[in-house]
């Protein structure tokens, strides 16, 4: 009996003791182990970016993880950057100058004097990532499958330059035969337009234009399959400067250099790697701790915190874009064009760009970003007493509240933006917009199948010209996503193809869209102005107005320590 | 204990509670937990009623990232509305979510392993192997399901209210917004307090009160109400206390991965979410949150560590 007690306090002494020395050495390896790991790290003197760039191997924040790899699907611009790439079309972007274009897949290219017909010459030597030879046949593989009726490519209006194009597409005609592309021999590729088109090769930039491999595609479904494994890293075959490596879901992709390349001798970078990170501010972080050669873009209280810090990273640089709101005008509430003017005339683009966006943007005032040339119908200005007179006009007001959804990405500046909005049109309509914030994929699935009623959008140019930014807003183009079309403006757009005088042919573009602006299916909200941090290791990279930097000329050199 | 102790205390007037409240006097931590824990609700739930405090949710883009003064005692977030003011009403929000949830889970979880411990034998295996395999499964990944479908149904239920009683939009808007988080979060909170409740019944059952009703014959559900859980309440309130600080960091667990409350409300874990994007830039909006929210769960931590040590001295750490 009187043995126990002393024996249990002895326990209790010896219990409370032993505790102590162990939670002092969980704090010690807590703090201790990440500092000396810190320290280490230091010492040694080259962070995860110089160890890339040493391997020459450039990292990049690409924002979001891609929709896909098939070039003939993707519409958007973090899988533009993957595509350029591993994919390579007749014409390159120069490295530096605007409107120059490079030999690509064609090594050389001639026209008639009205620029209806083009001759490509192909690469004698082009050939897929698999040995096998990149002929004509694939091209006109890649331009059938593009406008076949039952594969539904969404950028299948880009291709209805070509004479018969459209009608394929939507099925008037059976025939591919009767579009205007042949192949005379497996290395000259012939296009005949349906209208003098002298950008054509600017056309051929974009990804819509590139070859696919018909093999490789033939191999795993049918022409018109969409989402079939051959993209997937074991199956693919590509033509660019770089092939798929691997692609880790959330991850990274990486592209590594591809042998079979034309010109391979001028590729400098061993690899690429695009790092889906959509989180801004997460991304700047990264950058700043050496993480990343490049930023996808650049949060609005980075800059200023860039510019103080780290000026000589900090780019800032003119962006052909448009940012703009889309107008669900299927929707009852907002197939009334009085809705749709009132929630456009009490957004104040000003003030978001002065105190949201913080990067120099401009305040659009319509869809196409103005050129020396185009003058940009003015029609979207900032009047919530005239927005409030129109909401009234169509039966809104206090006893009748206007109440919508807006679709937004899941972007930390999305929301900023978007909770803007919805404070400007409580404010100035007395609206209740609820926000909803989905992932990139989800949000380009909501906008394409028009499950939404107002959806923040951004379109960015995919070849220097106002077609660009018009040409989508057709009947059943697949970027249309708002439900509009009117005859009228279609016919300016027919009538402007036609107009052989530049200057003529721009005053027609500016009619159509002032029509555009007037039915407003969309706000315009800004012209984007491309901010980012660029590594100082990064060479070649210059500024481009559609920012498709070609990765071919682009190297990596260590910056040598002073 | 015996019966010269029990006369002891019925003279000096000591209930169970009573005798609880002077422990619980006598820990120091608990008290001031307490009192901080006042002060916080009071704050959050009378304070935004007075009409110093602006909106949370008016923007005023000219006056972004304004620095603590006196128009804003806390400054302004990174859209220009009243840091205070969201850190208040996002404390309704979180300390709302934290005692609904907990109610929840008390009320299914006290019914269920009540039941179970009390009916014993098969029942009993086949309600706990039932709890056993739902804590196999990931909790937040099913509460993100549980209220993503819940959501669904909320927004038509929303509407419907809205269109009855359009006066009360906003109050309808700001409960039903939370019903998801409410309801998801209680569902499937309530395995533990479920186990808690079946020991503490099984542990009664056998006890002499017990015997006496069962031979007085009152029918099985009496038993349970009058006799069991009263007696059991102890270590159930004990246990609630302990989950609230779980559930407030849940839903900011899950409004920080952007599931919780709906744009522009604010919740503490939004406020955190969102100041962790501007912690280089304007720290202010991180630290202050931080420190309102490990404040409060600190609190509530040491709130219900002393009352375990009063309530059920029994179970008391040493």
């Amino acid at each position: 009996m009187t043995d126990q007690f002393p024996r249990k306090k002895k326990l209790h002494i010896l219990h409370k003791t032993a505790n102590f020395p162990c939670m002092c050495k969980a704090l010690l390896i807590s703090i201790v182990i990440p500092t000396f790991a810190i320290v280490l790290s230091a010492c040694k003197g080259d962070s995860p970016i110089d160890r890339y760039t040493q391997k020459k191997i450039l990292v990049l924040g690409n924002s979001a993880e891609p929709q896909g790899l098939d070039p003939q699907i993707v519409t958007g611009v973090p899988e533009n950057n993957i595509i350029r790439s591993i994919f390579e079309g007749l014409c390159v972007e120069h490295p530096s100058k605007e409107g120059v274009h490079m030999p690509g897949a064609a090594a050389s290219w001639d026209s008639s004097d009205d620029f209806t017909e083009w001759t490509f010459h192909l690469q004698p030597n082009g050939q897929w990532s698999d040995g096998t030879p990149l002929t004509a046949d694939d091209f006109l593989f890649s331009f059938q499958r593009m406008l076949h009726p039952n594969f539904g490519a969404e950028y299948a209006s880009m291709l209805y330059y070509i004479e018969g194009a459209e009608a394929y597409n939507k099925g008037q005609a059976e025939d591919f035969s009767h579009v205007g592309v042949s192949a005379p021999d497996p290395y000259t590729l012939n296009i005949r337009l349906k209208a003098p088109t002298p950008f054509l090769p600017e056309l051929t930039k974009h990804y819509s234009w590139f070859p696919v491999p018909k093999h490789i595609i033939l191999k795993h479904g049918t022409i018109d399959q969409r989402n079939t494994p051959w993209t997937e890293p074991e199956h693919i075959a590509s033509n660019g400067a770089f092939t798929l490596k691997t692609w880790r879901f959330n991850d990274y992709i990486a592209v590594e250099k591809n042998p079979r390349y034309w010109d391979h001798a001028t590729v400098k970078l061993n690899g690429i790697r695009f790092l889906p990170i959509s989180n801004q501010y997460t991304e700047a972080r990264m950058f700043f701790n050496q993480q990343l050669h490049t930023t996808y873009s650049l949060a609005p209280e980075m800059i200023e915190y860039a510019s103080n810090q780290y000026q000589p990273y900090l780019r800032q640089e003119t962006y052909l874009g448009t940012s703009f709101i889309r107008f669900n005008v299927t929707d009852p509430k907002l197939m009334d064009l009085k809705v749709r003017q009132a929630l456009a005339l009490s957004i104040d683009s000003q003030a978001i760009i002065d105190h949201v966006l913080k990067g120099g943007q401009t305040p659009a005032y319509g869809i196409v970003p103005p050129t020396a040339d185009y003058h940009t119908p003015k029609v979207v200005t900032f009047d919530p007493e005239r927005a409030r007179k129109l909401l009234a006009e169509a039966g809104y007001g206090n006893s009748k509240k206007l109440r919508l959804t807006l679709l937004s990405t899941d972007k930390e500046v999305s929301k900023r933006i978007s909770e803007a909005y919805q404070d400007m049109w409580k404010k100035h309509l007395g609206a209740e917009v609820s926000i909803e914030q989905r992932e990139w994929k989800t949000y380009l699935a909501r906008m394409a199948e028009l499950d939404y009623q107002l959806v923040i959008s951004g379109w960015i140019g995919d070849y220097p010209d106002p077609t660009t930014f018009l040409e989508m807003w057709k009947k059943g183009d697949g970027n249309n996503r708002t439900g509009w079309s009117n005859e009228a403006y279609e016919a300016l757009l027919a009538q402007a193809e036609q107009i052989k005088d530049p200057a003529q042919r721009l005053r027609t573009l500016e009619k159509a869209e002032a029509l555009f602006l007037s039915e407003m299916p969309i706000i315009p909200i800004y012209w984007y102005t491309s901010n980012y941090l660029l590594h100082t290791s990064v060479k070649g990279w210059h500024p481009l107005l559609l920012n498709n930097h070609p990765y071919k000329f682009v190297d990596l050199v260590q910056p040598t320590q002073p | 204990m015996s019966k010269n102790a029990q006369n002891n205390a019925a003279l000096k007037g000591h209930s169970l509670w009573s005798d609880a409240w002077i422990r619980l006097k006598k820990n120091h931590m608990a008290m001031i937990s307490l009192v901080v824990l006042l002060i916080i609700g009071t704050l959050c739930f009378i304070i935004p009623a007075f009409s110093f405090i602006p909106d949370p949710n008016t923007q005023n883009l000219n006056n972004t990232f304004q620095d603590p003064s006196g128009n804003h005692l806390l400054g302004t977030d990174q859209s220009g509305r009243d840091l205070l003011a969201r850190l208040l009403y996002g404390g309704q929000i979180s300390l709302l979510v934290g005692l609904v949830a907990t109610t929840v889970s008390v009320i299914i979880g006290l019914s269920y392993g009540a039941i179970a411990g009390y009916a014993g034998g098969k029942t009993d295996s086949i309600m706990m192997r039932i709890v056993d395999i739902l804590y196999g499964l990931p909790f937040l990944v099913l509460v993100i399901l549980f209220s993503l479908l819940i959501s669904e149904h909320a927004k038509d239920l929303t509407e419907s209210l809205i269109n009855r009683w359009p006066d009360h939009e906003v109050v309808i808007k700001k409960l039903i917004n939370l019903v998801p988080l409410f309801v998801a979060i209680g569902a499937l909170g309530w395995l533990t307090m479920a186990r808690v409740a079946r020991a503490q019944v099984i542990s009664l059952k056998k006890q002499e009160f017990v015997e006496a009703a069962v031979s007085l014959g009152l029918s099985h559900p009496k038993i349970l109400l009058r006799h069991i859980i009263p007696n059991m309440l102890g270590p159930i309130i004990v246990y609630a206390t302990l989950t609230v600080p779980g559930f407030v960091l849940t839903e900011a667990t899950l409004s920080f991965l952007g599931l919780g409350v709906e744009s522009p409300n604010s919740s503490w874990g939004i406020l955190l979410s969102e100041g962790a994007n501007y912690m280089e830039t304007y720290p202010r909006l991180l630290i202050i949150p931080s420190i309102t929210f490990s404040l409060t769960l600190f609190a509530l931590n040491f709130l219900g560590d002393g009352l375990r040590d009063a309530l059920d001295p029994k179970a008391a750490k040493d």
